[in-house]
């Protein structure tokens, strides 16, 4: 029997922190335990000894620990009780929620007996459940082979983990392959971006770690223990990469001429060609779209490469975690008629510009118009889709163009120091060094106008911008022979297609979500799951750089000390599931799936919440470690304690509002005695039994926090409604229950919705009478 | 796209369509009962105050409640949906549904001022009608039916050059609920290819305002007809036989004023201008006076449109 169990009780000092505001005399003579003792600081190593000796000589069951929060030393006293199992202890946090935030004594002392009674009813009820360590597999996928995904691979092969890259396009390198020159702020010149990307490819190519699949999406994704089962697609590339020398000589006799992507279609390429010089795999690849399959390429090449019957393959990866560098794409001129995008040639963006000027470009690095000549006078325009807040923009800032339109603006000022380049802008934005550049542009001769065109028209042979000079506050009207446009970077078709696939958080502009943007930049809110570069925001090739081995270095983090999982998980009684899979679609964390022949519960991503339960008809699911009787054996633990006319209000709060709950005390605010907080794993856990029970057996209210965030908060709510109702038909007053938001930093609003909740119960008290 | 209701429509008058151009209406009608569309119009409705909102003679208050009013005479009707024939309207009336759902005060301070007048029946609750579900103009309703306005074409018109013109409080006033493209309008040329015939498509200055900028015209006739004459230059510059517009602000900004500013620019315009309403009506056959009502032009219709090819059928 629970009742018969031998529970020590451990009250600790902590230097003064609690004995100069609790009576612990009082409290050890109201309590009724097999023993009961009283520590100066019993954190402190010679805690560990005390505990164990009491626990032998007393044949302990269980054991409360009356201190500090749970949050600041659960895990010390669940190692020092062993052999009992941690969970075994139970901690009355008489600190940051009593003494720290009550200054009458007598109440304090009152409150604090209270919390302990019921840590102790809760501990009785405790079982025995062991932590999950889980170890993931050590291979990684990173997903797109631009300069983020190339650098997290190197980092995390380097480190010696296996790694499969997987690219989308017939090569790697990305954006940065293609945009010619880059710049340093600090250097202040400019320089061949391709010098810099090649040794970077060069050592990925050859670290033998590192698998490169080309041509590849994924198209279908499943997690299990840890272990992601990636299904890959590779499209034919139709050469045999092992067989083909680049030689080109397949592309010279081809008879087909298409527009070519990589320089943005500014130049012509044949049916079979290879992107660009340094691109990898070094083979030439057939595009199928446009190929007439004449056979030429087939009989020219010596060394038998082409396969022009190849199929598309299916292979499967399994991985313990993925990168995802799957990046961005440019905005979508069809958006801005207004610039004349589609109607003139002349009329280019800034990528087109990289192109243009690069010399292993359409033009060999000339700056040439589409008749041929060079222009008179360039105008750029700024913030092409970013931060408008019209129909079809961004609100956002897409922060690398303010610097790429002045390092294409000093690339055509050095060479062609005749032409005149105005850029219209928004606001120039150039922190740190980067404005010594700024600087350094104007130094240039580059001319800047603050305003936004408003349309470009081409009158006669030449443009006519049309823009506010909104420093002087002047209508002008700008001749121009060429207008490059600065176009916003939004999120990849292959970012918003991975998000989908592997369902993960977006934010409302479609960038992979980083799981919080201040302190957890690379990871997501799916376990296992990385992000870098411009697939989780616009950034330069620095700090794509930056997360990209930021990433690698969270995937060592996770291979090597593996992850341990609170053991209140769900848990699937095979006798009695008839596999109907309703529990799957209720279960918001997605946690569970049909594998073989029986519901699978991946102990990762399973919270404890309870939700599944409710689906089952069956019966058939279990939440470990007792919780439901734990919650009704502490509701009842406080109740116990009621003496008349106290008022008694139960706060049902999960990790993040019992840590805010926790902050009141450490900034030594207050709020009133009759607060008692309870903590539970997840508060959809508290159930509508649990509420009746508290208000029909003395709890004056109950208040019911929840983080916004998190997945059942709108379940949650739902259901607090659903049970005020419930309340409001058995002719009880609806209004002592509540339901509130809680969010860590705001702990001063928490104090605060305390102090209004009892007042209101206050007046609820009076009224009722 | 949003779904646009063909019947319980109160098709809504404007004040300046029947006193400028009662052809527009006659026009409306026309087309609709060719394309089956069920309509009312009700002589207890009144104008929408726009005119006078934007030039300070109403204020929001007064333009509300008489919107709630009017509101209450479409419910009566049991015809919820209303349609309006000129932009203005449009814009005002969507403004003030937002408003009377969203502003509790607002709505409150006019059910009380209809109560204290003895005016209960107009009282307006939240949510009786829904911006976005209840509020179209009819070239909303055009473009729904674009496959049946196909299908009843008389006259083929593609012989004209045609550019089109869409008015500021159908496009830039309420975003989400415009269909055709904000930033690139184009809901009035797909109504012209339903005609079988091909706009021009982008031309400089297509998405300008027209000038009148309601008081504007009177105030500051200077800056109103720089803003005309951009347009009229544009529209010249292309050769553009015909103008098709929405909004009867437009069409007297361009038809009435264009003869003067064709004068002040030294050019010489030759665009008829046309609601898209009677571009449909005469496509499918309208009488030029009774349907048309041609003579209430000021630039002479059958100064461009001298005779009329039947489409091969």
């Amino acid at each position: 029997m629970r009742d018969d169990l031998k529970v020590g009780v451990f009250i600790c000092e902590c230097g003064g922190n609690i004995s100069d505001t609790i009576d612990l005399d009082e409290v050890k003579d109201s309590l009724d335990v097999d023993f009961i003792g009283q520590f100066e600081n019993l954190c402190s190593l010679n805690g560990r000894k005390i505990i164990r000796d009491a626990i032998f000589d007393h044949d302990l069951d269980r054991v409360v620990v009356a201190a500090c929060s749970p949050i600041s030393h659960e895990k010390t006293f669940q190692d020092y009780v062993k052999p009992l199992n941690p969970y075994f202890m139970d901690m009355a946090n008489v600190r940051e929620q009593c003494s720290w935030v009550h200054s009458d004594k007598k109440k304090a002392t009152q409150k604090a007996i209270t919390l302990i009674n019921a840590s102790i009813e809760k501990v009785k009820q405790s079982d025995a459940v062991d932590p999950i360590y889980c170890q993931t597999p050590d291979e990684v996928a990173v997903i797109g082979g631009g300069i983020a995904g190339m650098n997290a691979a190197l980092s995390l092969a380097k480190q010696g983990t296996k790694v499969t890259l997987i690219e989308q396009s017939p090569s790697i390198g990305g954006h940065m392959a293609k945009i010619g020159k880059v710049f340093s702020p600090v250097k202040i010149a400019e320089e061949c971006g391709m010098c810099l990307l090649n040794p970077i490819l060069n050592e990925l190519v050859w670290n033998e770690n590192i698998e490169v699949i080309t041509n590849a999406k994924v198209i279908e994704a499943e997690r299990r223990s840890g272990t992601y089962n990636l299904i890959i697609e590779k499209s034919p590339r139709y050469v045999d990469v092992d067989r083909c020398i680049a030689c080109g000589k397949c592309s010279e006799v081809c008879d087909i001429e298409v527009p070519n992507d990589w320089n943005d279609g500014l130049s012509m390429r044949k049916a079979i060609y290879r992107p660009f010089g340094q691109s990898y795999p070094e083979a030439y690849v057939i595009d199928m779209e446009n190929c007439d399959k004449c056979g030429n390429c087939f009989r020219e090449c010596n060394m038998k490469a082409i396969r022009l019957k190849s199929k598309p393959e299916k292979m499967l990866l399994q991985v313990g975690s993925i990168i995802l560098a799957t990046g961005h794409k440019l905005f979508d001129m069809d958006k801005r008629p207004e610039y004349g995008y589609d109607r003139y040639d002349d009329v280019i963006t800034q990528s087109e510009l990289g192109r243009i000027t690069g010399v292993n470009g359409p033009t060999k690095g000339k700056l040439l118009k589409s008749n041929g000549e060079v222009p008179k006078r360039i105008v750029m325009i700024q913030c092409v889709g970013s931060r408008d807040e019209k129909p079809d923009g961004h609100r956002y800032c897409s922060r690398i163009c303010c610097t790429v339109a002045l390092k294409n603006a000093n690339i055509i000022k050095h060479k062609y120091p005749d032409t005149d380049v105005l850029i219209c802008y928004t606001d120039i934005r150039t922190p740190g060094m980067f404005e010594k550049y700024y600087k350094h542009t104007q130094e240039n001769e580059v001319r800047f106008l603050r305003g936004r065109p408003g349309e470009v028209v081409k009158k006669g042979d030449n443009f006519i911008v049309r823009v506010e000079d909104t420093l002087k506050g002047e209508f002008a009207e700008i001749e121009a022979d060429m207008v490059v446009l600065s176009t916003a970077m939004e999120p990849s078709h292959g970012t918003r297609e991975i998000a989908e696939i592997l369902n993960i958080g977006t934010t409302e502009d479609g960038f992979i979500k980083e799981s919080h943007p201040k302190i957890k930049p690379v990871t997501t809110d799916v376990q296992g799951i990385f992000v870098c570069g411009t697939a989780q925001d616009p950034k330069d090739i620095t700090e794509s750089i930056m997360q990209a081995t930021a990433a690698a270095s969270k995937v060592s983090e996770y291979n090597y000390g593996g992850v341990e999982i609170e053991p209140f998980i769900a848990e699937i009684d095979r006798e009695k599931c008839t596999l109907c899979g309703d529990c799957i679609g209720k279960c918001k964390y997605k946690s569970m799936s049909i594998q073989g022949d029986e519901v699978y519960i991946d102990p990762m991503s399973c919270t404890g919440c309870g939700k599944c339960l409710v689906a089952c008809t069956q019966r058939a699911i279990s939440v470990n470690g007792n919780i439901d009787e734990k919650i009704m054996a502490t509701i009842k633990g406080v109740l116990s304690k009621k003496e008349d006319n106290q008022r008694m209000i139960l706060v049902f709060l999960d990790n993040i509002g019992y840590t805010a709950a926790d902050n009141i005390g450490v900034n030594r605010l207050s709020y009133p005695e009759s607060i008692y907080i309870i903590k539970v794993h997840s508060v959809n856990r508290v159930g509508p039994h649990h509420i009746h029970y508290a208000l029909e057996n003395g709890a004056d209210g109950v208040f019911i926090g929840e983080f916004p965030g998190d997945l059942m908060y709108d379940e949650v709510e739902r259901k607090v409604d659903k049970v005020k109702n419930t309340i409001a038909s058995l002719n009880q007053n609806p209004e002592r229950l509540t339901f509130s938001k809680v969010y860590i930093p705001y702990f001063s609003g928490l104090a605060r919705k305390f102090i209004d909740f009892d007042k209101k119960i206050e007046e609820l008290n009076e009224i009722e009478l | 796209m949003k779904s646009v209701p063909d019947k319980n429509i109160l098709l809504f008058r404007s004040c300046l369509v029947s006193v400028e151009y009662p052809g527009v209406e006659a026009s409306t009608k026309f087309v609709f009962d060719k394309l089956g569309v069920d309509y009312a119009i009700s002589e207890k409705q009144t104008c929408c105050t726009g005119l006078g909102y934007y030039s300070d003679v109403f204020n929001q208050l007064d333009t509300s409640a008489i919107g709630a009013r009017n509101f209450s005479v479409a419910k009566d009707l049991n015809r919820p949906n209303l349609v309006m024939m000129c932009a203005t309207c449009y814009a005002i009336n969507k403004k003030s549904v937002k408003l009377l759902n969203k502003n509790d005060e607002l709505r409150e301070e006019i059910n009380t001022l209809f109560d204290e007048n003895g005016l209960s029946h107009l009282k307006y609750e939240k949510d009786d009608l829904k911006p976005t579900e209840n509020i179209f103009h009819v070239v909303d309703i055009l473009y729904s039916k674009r496959d049946k306005i196909k299908e009843n074409i008389k006259y083929d018109l593609s012989d004209y050059k045609i550019a089109t013109h869409h008015g500021c409080h159908y496009c830039k006033v309420h975003y989400e609920d415009t269909i055709g493209g904000v930033r690139d309008p184009n809901i009035i040329d797909d109504i012209v290819e339903a005609c079988g015939c091909k706009s021009i498509g982008w031309y400089d200055h297509k998405r300008a305002t027209c000038g009148t900028g309601f008081r504007q015209r009177y105030s500051n006739p200077e800056l109103s007809f720089n803003a005309t004459a951009d347009k009229m230059n544009a529209v010249y510059d292309e050769d553009v036989d015909i103008l098709v517009h929405l909004c009867p602000n437009c069409h007297i900004q361009f038809d009435r004023y264009q003869h003067l500013i064709s004068k002040r620019e030294g050019k010489e315009y030759k665009a008829i201008h046309l609601n898209v309403a009677q571009f449909v009506a005469l496509a499918m056959g309208g009488d030029f006076d009774k349907v048309i009502g041609v003579k209430a032009h000021t630039v002479p219709i059958d100064s461009i449109i001298k005779e009329l090819k039947e489409v091969d059928k």
